[in-house]
């Protein structure tokens, strides 16, 4: 009976806490935040007081708590009542819900790819006819962007089903600031530099890379981040398009140069610590440790925003590690382009609600409340990069707005069986000993009997 | 405390259950065909061909539903497309005919059939003889059988863990490796050497199933009547002659058994390649591959079904004469 009490008692305090969900900044207050484009969402948007909205994403744990720090500034000004859940089986469980027609009405979507699948069944509502105009005015490399949220209906017809929020950029190069300087190097400015520096480093005794690609059942994945990111350096953007739908076949002499690109760093024992043989069977978790070995195992090591993570205990991004920009070639010219992932709103159900949500999103504070904390870029250009955090998100927010073309990963845009199977699998192959030729034979003729 | 209540109550209701269907039939049959008055001999004839139907009927719906059904609809499924929204006809088999993972995972599957049943059992074999003679035997056969207790996904942990590589020269923390450095060798990268990698994989289930032949096959041992050995010794044989002559031919039908058994488990797995490689270097079975298709990216439930059938098809023939196996041993 006590027991119950107190359940009861600790059920009311929850209750409470999530009905006056507080507002961690106070609008107004810190005059850095755009407080003017909050006031005019929640004038713009009266009358919708106690409606409901159930949204549905595959961020738990930390990410959770901060989109959940988001979410009281629209119940705030709208007055209607949000609920977040989130699973680590995302991707199955919104096929199953909108196919047992029971969807939430905003999901969050960590691949493009599926929420093109999901518009084609019809499952998706088109969002406002301006988004598009929208998204090439107010993001950077704004029309990528919209592009990659633009999917075919039901009828085949194209509208924009998405609203990207919350970037990732890959296109980064982690390294020891310290390391470089007793060494005598400096930050690459060009892919060919970049090259320079990996020879300069090998000729110094010392090993320019650590590579990891395992990741158990998703073992390969690094790789196909550093053939696209590659494949941004070395052919127009056009050509990405064209690769990423299998338009330009995977075993086109272009593609095969670029994953001998990637061979000519990661098939090559003097440049990846641990020699060639270890890059595929090295857990991309552990891999960055070697930057931080003393002597350093390596120099290098290219991976996503997200890597500080795995760093080892007591090493902070920014300051013990930090990252360049992975640069982009000075012979061929073809702009900052930048490699990255995020993930996308798109509306499942007839709500009002759900709407007037993603128009939140549109509005620079539904940014920067999220940005002042951590974990999160965006590619807005109506935001104050000084609210960053930290510095080194507002760095790579930066690289972002920089910018000048910007493309998804690749692996993600593709069919599943190949950007989550053959590419991953082929990419093993090769470093293990395969040509590149070979490995891309393998890739398209999996890809052919997609057809 | 409500699991208690739960799992008392569905043992409850399920006993409950079987008397109520046995004494509930029965009696609507002899309400039916009552074994009395003017038709008493053709009833009783009737209600004892039914009777058995009866008392057979809830394993039959269950069996029906748990096994037979799935199948037909996995050979429903593996006839369309992707989204099980087309009907193809034999597409998804013609693609496996193709596909250079289904081959490679045919060929590692075969091996796999041959090297670890074989292996298994010749083992088995020795232990169990081994173990017989010496005192510490119980010991040792303690030992051998523990991994059986291990499940396949915590067996690859720790044979993942064995085959772990580092660098030359630092300090390794796989076994095998810290082995290889301390007599003076170079580490490898053990899981990705083809085409070896796959006969460090079988290592971990012959490891596994080691015990369970020689558990086995100890009792079959024991089993052999003494006046046989008796009779071998007193015909001056040596022990080789005692064992492979005398012994051996003695628990062939067991042998067999165990054989098949192992057989089937080799031809099923997936756990220990899914944990240590996941297919990858070359090291790809049926049972991964289907659950790639199945499961990973874009579910393909087409193929995954395709691969499903070839499996079954393929346990199929050894099940059957295995379960012969067993029947005559009972016998």
């Amino acid at each position: 009976m006590k027991t119950t009490i107190l359940t009861s008692a600790a059920m009311i305090a929850l209750t409470t806490a999530a009905a006056n969900a507080q507002l961690i900044f106070e609008p107004g207050e810190d005059d850095r935040f755009n407080w003017a484009s909050y006031e005019e969402f929640a004038a713009s948007h009266t009358g919708m007081d106690g409606q409901s909205l159930q949204v549905f994403g595959p961020w738990l744990g930390g990410d959770k708590d901060l989109f959940e720090s988001v979410i009281p500034y629209f119940e705030e000004a709208t007055g209607i009542e949000v609920e977040y859940n989130g699973s680590d089986s995302f991707e199955q469980q919104i096929v199953i819900d909108s196919e047992a027609g029971s969807p939430p009405d905003v999901a969050v979507f960590p691949q493009p790819g599926l929420a093109a699948d999901l518009a084609a069944k019809g499952s998706l509502k088109p969002l406002a006819d301006d988004t598009a105009a929208w998204l090439a005015e107010n993001y950077a490399a704004g029309e990528d962007w919209a592009k990659l949220v633009t999917f075919a209906g039901p009828d085949g017809e194209e509208k924009v089903y998405g609203f990207p929020y919350k970037a990732d950029v890959k296109s980064l190069v982690w390294y020891v600031p310290e390391n470089f300087e007793d060494a005598g190097y400096e930050v690459p400015e060009s892919y060919e530099d970049l090259k320079a520096l990996t020879e300069q480093i090998v000729e110094d005794g010392e090993t320019p890379w650590c590579i990891g690609l395992g990741s158990g059942g998703a073992t390969g994945w690094p790789a196909t981040d550093w053939v696209e990111d590659l494949m941004l350096r070395m052919n127009p953007p056009e050509d990405y398009d064209a690769w990423v739908t299998n338009e330009l076949p995977f075993n086109d002499p272009e593609i095969v140069a670029v994953i001998d690109e990637f061979g000519w760093f990661a098939k090559n024992d003097d440049f990846v610590a641990g020699g060639a043989g270890a890059v595929s069977s090295t857990d991309f978790r552990d891999s960055p440790k070697g930057l931080f070995d003393y002597p350093p195992a390596c120099y290098m090591h290219r991976q996503a925003s997200f890597i500080p993570t795995f760093f080892p205990d007591g090493m902070e991004a920014g300051v013990d590690g930090d990252f360049f920009y992975f640069p982009a070639s000075a012979e061929v010219d073809l702009g900052q382009p930048v490699l990255g992932g995020g993930t996308t709103f798109s509306v499942l159900t007839d709500n009002e609600a759900a709407m007037a949500f993603i128009d939140f999103l549109r509005t620079p504070i539904a940014h920067e409340v999220w940005m002042a904390q951590k974990g999160f870029i965006t590619p807005h250009n109506g935001v104050d990069p000084e609210i960053y955090g930290d510095d080194t998100l507002k760095r790579m927010g930066q690289i972002l707005l920089d910018a000048t073309t910007f493309r998804f990963d690749g692996s993600d845009l593709m069919p599943g069986a190949i950007g989550a199977g053959a590419f991953w699998t082929g990419m093993v192959d090769f470093v293990g000993g395969q040509s590149a030729q070979e490995a891309a034979d393998a890739i398209q003729g999996t890809w052919d009997t997609l057809k | 405390m409500e699991l208690l209540l739960l799992a008392v109550g569905t043992i409850a209701a399920g006993v409950l259950g079987c008397v109520a269907w046995f004494w509930g039939s029965n009696w609507v049959l002899d309400t039916i065909l009552p074994p009395r008055g003017e038709n008493a001999g053709d009833n009783i004839r009737r209600a004892s061909m039914i009777r058995p139907w009866l008392f057979l009927g809830p394993a039959i719906l269950f069996l029906g539903v748990y096994l037979v059904y799935p199948v037909v609809n996995s050979f429903w499924l593996s006839l369309k497309n992707a989204p099980s929204t087309q009907f193809v006809g034999a597409d998804n088999y013609l693609w496996l005919v193709g596909d250079s993972k289904f081959r490679e995972s045919m060929v590692n599957n075969f091996f796999w059939l041959l090297v670890v049943p074989a292996l298994s059992t010749l083992f088995g074999l020795i232990a169990a003889q081994l173990t017989d003679r010496i005192r510490w035997g119980n010991i040792g056969k303690s030992l051998i059988f523990m991994p059986m207790a291990i499940s396949f996904v915590g067996a690859g942990v720790i044979w993942k863990l064995i085959y772990e590589y580092r660098e030359a020269g630092e300090e390794q923390i796989g076994l095998l490796n810290a082995f290889v450095q301390w007599i003076g060798g170079e580490p490898q990268t053990w899981l990705t050497i083809q085409p070896w990698n796959n006969f460090f994989l079988m290592i971990v289930l012959v490891w596994i199933q080691t015990g369970f032949a020689m558990v086995i096959l100890s009792a079959a041992l024991r089993g052999i009547p003494e006046e046989t050995i008796e009779a071998a010794v007193l015909d001056g044989a040596n022990p080789w002659q005692i064992f492979f002559k005398i012994k051996v031919p003695q628990i062939m039908g067991t042998i067999a058994v165990v054989w098949t058994t192992i057989t089937i488990t080799v031809l099923k797995v997936f756990d220990i390649v899914f944990v240590m490689t996941n297919g990858q270097w070359g090291t790809q079975v049926l049972a991964n591959l289907m659950y790639d298709w199945m499961f990973r990216g874009s579910p393909d439930y087409g193929r995954g079904s395709a691969i499903a059938i070839v499996l079954m098809v393929l346990v199929l023939p050894i099940m059957i004469w295995n379960i012969r196996n067993v029947r005559k041993e009972m016998r």
